[in-house]
């Protein structure tokens, strides 16, 4: 036998083992105690449910634990906001790609480094109550978008860079003014660079708990992340395992199935993507 | 290396036409600006404006049982280490950061060297490895709060095969538990860690390792003297980016320890919460500026060799 096949055989054999603590007991275990009875799954136990309460369990997510009350805040304000930081990205992106002047350059160093800082939770509360919108669900966006567009702008701007003039020139010259140069030419072109952030942005801003805890008031604007830390954290749910992992599921379920459709995009898209620089 | 090389030689053309790169663009650059000013807008007032605000905040006093804000020097500061929170929360953050940095990026390496080479099994394992990417940092502390419960998998296993009974609370004593949940954090992570240390290792030109190789150089002894070497730049960028995502974390202890057993887990973040809980503002901008200085700290150097490897504008 040669020593090849061999080898790949001992680190599948590794990576399965390895698979089996880091992902495959975690995950069964939240999905197999969602199906349970409050007392069966006390004990958190791997095995196959003895009662069947799935039905039951779900049904009270959705009711008591406001599931689809946080489905819809989230995606009314992550959908809108991840486009317009897509769109403002790009088009900032594209000016500071193409602009030598100073003002424009500091605005780009200031934006790549707001990736790494970290907010300052405190004063942004303070501006937002001095613009009379604290608590709203339009300051959550509007901080969300001026700390995120940080990512996008620093993928777009590096990748822009790398682009011919030769097609905005040609355009130019067809006569089109220059928002149809952005639209019609630098915008397709950016297609790669924006999907890679439209996935990093999707994955942090849909689980954004941090600044949701701190910027949006009352239950009816709970995004998913806060319906689910209420209802975990209310002393008649604390303990139920099976109630607790069924939000669980619900609430990590629209990202899964949107992964399971695009995973190989989504996983080329982040290797390939250049996060690194 | 290629592309850097390319710019520089190209830089002395962009000197002759300072206003910009193309001729079709003379002097006037004011469309630039308009299409830059929305995103220039958001930026500043929601992260910048903050961002500066913060550095006066934390010197000030103020609450929310008085509208006056007076400079107060180092007094928030002081009081917060009078009541044993400030070393206490730093000392904390800092071994949380570490550990969740070390955990991700060991991980994630290796993940990454196992799964380098593009094949069908290895394309599932990737996915396989990236779900807990795609889940909230909330829910990540959920799940392995229950496996490490007392009564959990995780003692059921060690119960069986260990001697003796094992009912150990990971999240319930001081030092377990904190590095308990960095390790929740680094788990949740570790997914996006590995791709990039894929990207630095695909990047690695195949003959410098076949060359190796015929120089007898044994899988480890490419690992160590040339693969680790060469991805220098993926390791400060994700150990720097780790490092500093975990110095803002405060997630995962919500859903797990809420700040306990006692404060152990009560990292800067969690304390900014408690503080601004309480409408102690000034001493909660305190503690958060305490999380910047960390950041910059750390990010300051990775930042500068970021520039060099950079594209000149």
């Amino acid at each position: 036998m040669n020593t090849n096949a061999v080898r790949t055989g001992v680190r599948y054999l590794l990576l399965t083992l390895f698979a089996i603590p880091w992902i495959v007991v975690p995950f069964w275990l939240l999905i197999v105690n969602s199906l349970k009875t409050e007392g069966d799954s006390s004990v958190l136990s791997l095995a196959w449910p003895k009662h069947f309460n799935g039905g039951a369990n779900y049904r009270t997510v959705i009711e008591q634990g406001s599931y689809f009350l946080g489905l819809r805040n989230s995606a009314l304000m992550a959908v809108p906001t991840i486009l317009a930081v897509l769109l403002l990205g790009s088009m900032a992106a594209w000016s500071y790609a193409r602009s030598g002047s100073r003002p424009l350059r500091f605005a780009y160093y200031t934006s790549a480094l707001s990736i790494v800082l970290p907010p300052a939770i405190v004063p942004t509360i303070y501006v937002l109550t001095r613009l009379g919108i604290n608590g709203t669900q339009l300051g959550y966006m509007l901080v969300i978008a001026g700390t995120r567009l940080g990512v996008v702008v620093f993928l777009a701007t590096g990748f822009v860079r790398t682009l011919p003039h030769d097609f905005e020139e040609a355009a130019q010259i067809d006569g089109a003014n220059r928002w149809q140069i952005y639209w019609r030419i630098v915008l397709p072109m950016l297609t790669p660079v924006l999907f890679t952030s439209a996935v990093m942005l999707i994955i942090s801003v849909w689980n954004d708990f941090y600044f949701a805890l701190f910027l949006l008031r009352g239950s009816e604007r709970a995004t998913l992340p806060l319906t689910l830390y209420q209802f975990a954290s209310t002393s008649t749910h604390g303990v139920s395992w099976n109630l607790v992992f069924a939000h669980v599921v619900l609430t990590s379920l629209p990202l899964v199935l949107v992964y399971a459709v695009l995973q190989r995009r989504v996983l080329g898209g982040l290797t390939e993507g250049g996060v690194t620089g | 290396m290629t592309t850097n090389k390319a710019t520089i030689a190209v830089r002395p053309l962009e000197k002759r036409r300072p206003a910009g790169r193309s001729l079709m663009y003379p002097r006037r650059r004011a469309y630039q600006y308009a299409f830059a000013l929305p995103a220039i807008c958001l930026v500043f007032v929601f992260f910048v404006l903050p961002f500066v605000a913060n550095a006066f905040f934390a010197f000030v006093r103020w609450t929310g049982y008085s509208s006056t804000l007076t400079w107060t020097g180092l007094d928030n500061f002081r009081l917060l280490d009078q009541v044993g929170l400030l070393r206490h929360a730093i000392t904390v953050t800092a071994i949380y950061a570490v550990t969740a940095m070390v955990v991700q990026n060991g991980v994630g390496l290796a993940l990454a060297t196992a799964l380098q080479r593009t094949g069908r099994v290895n394309s599932v394992f990737r996915s396989v490895f990236f779900v807990p990417v795609l889940i909230s940092p909330l829910a990540a502390g959920y799940i392995w709060a229950a496996v490490l419960d007392d009564h959990g998998p995780a003692n059921a296993f060690l119960s069986a095969v260990l001697p003796g009974d094992f009912h150990y609370a990971w999240l319930g004593h001081d030092t377990s538990a904190l590095l308990t949940v960095a390790s929740i954090d680094a788990w949740k992570l570790s997914g996006l860690v590995t791709l990039v240390y894929i990207a630095g290792l695909n990047r690695i030109p195949e003959q410098v390792l076949q060359a190796a190789t015929l120089d007898g150089a044994g899988a480890w002894r490419r690992f160590w003297s040339i693969k680790l070497p060469l991805l220098a730049p993926a390791v400060t960028f994700n150990v720097t980016v780790s490092l500093v995502g975990a110095f803002s974390a405060l997630d995962v202890v919500f859903s797990t320890t809420a700040g306990g057993p006692g404060d152990a887990t009560t990292l800067l973040n969690v304390a900014v919460y408690t503080q601004y809980g309480q409408s102690f503002f000034g001493t909660a901008s305190a503690l958060s500026f305490v999380v910047t200085l960390m950041v910059i700290l750390t990010a300051v150097p990775m930042m500068s060799w970021l520039r060099r490897r950079e594209v000149p504008m």
